[in-house]
């Protein structure tokens, strides 16, 4: 009885620390705290987003990882983030507002005893200058979380989008 | 154009304040609905187009499906091996008969009625045919209508126009260019091209891309700050060269040490004249517009340590007016080391790709202008592109077209502006 409560209530609690990292990285996101953001990552943390494309029924995937939309690693996440300090990244100046909407989280075992694999659903809504029109990104994530001394990191995340044409002008936001 | 429309005509009369010589072009060609209509018929069904590279479609029954103008078209190998551009509308009632980005098949069968086309084109199956049609269809005459396609460096074009001049001459200059670009060893694409919508005209980027590194200078300073490229004026040195027939390319050199993988110098001396092979030894970046909608770039950065470059192809499908579908390529040769072509990748996705720092900013810049021209006063204002307009093309260049000393120009862009200028007017007074 007790052995059995037991994992229910330790996969519980892991699945609240998950949520709590998902939501705490989207609010450093979307609030363009990105020297935290950064602090949430592993040394190793690969960061991808491969192209959707649209196939014929029964093909063997609609994902490809030959190209991407971002091919990024700690060293090129902190090249964007410190880019975007400068006074010339006009992309993001004004900045955008985003809001990144995480749900349909699913937390299984990962490859060692300090990883998970968490998939979870994520509506990114943009909203840039004077116009009221909005640019949606949906899609799926793939993460590895490792727990690390300081708590929980990112060590890979991958962005699934459901876009075989990407309807944003550039992705000059984060994932 | 036989029966030329009113439309057409009112497009052709606004044409009147463009001036490409002396620099004059107004605003509003970037957004007017009937220039745009223009456009498509007289350039988009006329010129030669690209559809992808050759190494897209490596077998028999590959397949990618992409645009020409307004226009669905497949390229595919035939059985026979041929590469054919064939209109993706089946020729009973205008279904498109395929409906995937890419893959490989023998046939295609319309979702509608179930006519079955070969990967040639030839129309071979409609279903109940002798009990439904009798002898009324010849399936011969029926296949799926093709463009006139040629290739050149691997690089398919299409036309819709059975008069076309041969590609080769359509490119002149420009196939020099080329064959540093696509040409100077066995080049690949790396995976599918990536694709996104953006709410500019294609005129934009293309002249961008054919004239415009002055604006390196201001729009891409962030590059230089955070140490991929070594200065704001990194893409000041070397030459603005008209390729003629609106095409445009610039040549970024000297370079402080050579961009490509080293170990391929062999490759491009075996495959390049003398003369484009020195030059490539000392290129240091080279954008550029094959008209009307094709632009290309080699570019290096610093990234991790190690200098690296990245090739690639540019497609600006308009949409409408304010509206274009970006397709890219990054081409890379086929025989550089595997570390090599995964920094090149790399490279390309952090600056070049829709999240790249050089891109993000063009973005940009182009939405905003092509917002910008859409009022009566505003597009009226004559844009200012005469920069270098009374320089004289230097002969200290090894390379064909007119090359002008330095890169800063916009000698390129009224190139530009003249070829598109004299299609239209061609068109309406045909």
């Amino acid at each position: 009885m007790t052995a059995a409560r037991e994992p229910a209530q330790a996969r519980a609690a892991l699945r609240e620390e998950v949520l709590e990292f998902l939501y705490e990285e989207a609010a450093l996101v979307d609030a363009g705290r990105l020297e935290e953001w950064l602090g949430l990552l592993t040394d190793d943390v690969q960061y991808r987003m491969p192209l959707r494309l649209t196939r014929e029924r029964g093909s063997p995937t609609d994902v490809t990882r030959e190209m991407q939309y971002f091919w990024d690693d700690r060293a090129t996440l902190e090249l964007r983030v410190r880019r975007l300090r400068t006074d010339f990244a006009w992309a993001e100046d004004p900045p955008s507002r985003t809001r990144h909407f995480i749900s349909n989280v699913r937390v299984a075992p990962g490859a060692t005893p300090d990883e998970v694999y968490v998939r979870s659903y994520v509506l990114i809504y943009r909203n840039r200058g004077d116009g009221p029109q909005a640019e949606l990104l949906s899609g799926e994530r793939h993460d590895i979380l490792r727990r690390e001394a300081g708590g929980w990191k990112l060590a890979r995340r991958e962005f699934i989008v459901d876009q075989a044409t990407l309807g944003t002008q550039n992705l000059s936001f984060l994932v | 154009m036989s029966g030329t429309t009113r439309a057409a005509r009112r497009a052709l009369d606004r044409l009147a304040g463009v001036h490409p010589e002396r620099g004059e072009i107004p605003a509003f060609i970037f957004t007017d609905p009937d220039l745009f209509r223009l456009e498509m018929d007289a350039i988009f069904t006329r010129c030669w187009l690209f559809v992808g590279h050759e190494t897209e479609v490596p077998a028999p029954g590959d397949y990618v499906t992409r645009r020409m103008g307004e226009h669905p078209v497949i390229m595919v190998r035939g059985e026979d091996g041929r590469v054919r551009v064939l209109l993706n509308v089946c020729r009973h009632r205008g279904m498109r008969i395929c409906r995937a980005d890419l893959g490989n098949a023998s046939h295609f069968r319309c979702p509608y009625h179930g006519f079955t086309y070969k990967n040639t084109g030839e129309l071979i199956g409609i279903p109940f045919q002798k009990e439904i049609y009798g002898d009324a269809v010849d399936r011969g005459r029926f296949g799926l209508l093709e463009a006139r396609s040629e290739a050149y460096q691997g690089l398919v074009f299409a036309t819709w126009d059975e008069r076309a001049e041969p590609l080769r001459d359509y490119l002149g200059a420009m196939a020099w260019y080329l064959d540093l670009l696509a040409g100077r060893a066995e080049m690949e694409v790396v995976g599918p091209p990536w694709r996104h919508e953006l709410a500019t005209n294609w005129k934009l980027p293309a002249e961008n891309f054919a004239s415009d590194a002055y604006h390196t200078l201001h729009t891409h300073a962030s590059t230089a700050e955070i140490g991929l490229t070594p200065t704001p004026r990194w893409a000041k040195d070397g030459y603005h060269v008209y390729a003629g027939r609106g095409h445009g390319v610039m040549v970024g050199t000297p370079a402080a040490r050579c961009i490509f993988p080293e170990e391929l110098l062999p490759e491009y001396a075996r495959r390049l004249r003398p003369e484009q092979f020195a030059l490539l030894r000392t290129l240091a970046n080279m954008p550029g517009t094959v008209f009307p909608n094709l632009s290309f770039l080699i570019s290096a950065v610093t990234l991790k340590g190690r200098l690296v470059s990245h090739t690639e192809l540019y497609q600006w499908q308009p949409l409408a007016p304010d509206r274009i579908e970006v397709l890219s390529w990054l081409l890379v040769e086929r025989s550089a080391p595997p570390a090599w072509k995964e920094l090149s990748r790399q490279a390309y996705v952090l600056t070049f790709g829709p999240s790249g720092v050089f891109s993000q900013d063009d973005t940009e810049n182009w939405t905003q202008i092509t917002r910008n021209s859409r009022g009566p006063v505003a597009g009226r204002l004559g844009f200012i592109y005469e920069m270098g307009k009374d320089a004289q093309p230097t002969g200290a260049f090894a390379g064909p077209g007119e090359a002008y000393e330095g890169k800063y120009s916009e000698a390129n862009a009224r190139g530009f502006y003249r070829r598109w200028l004299d299609l239209l007017q061609e068109a309406v007074e045909a």
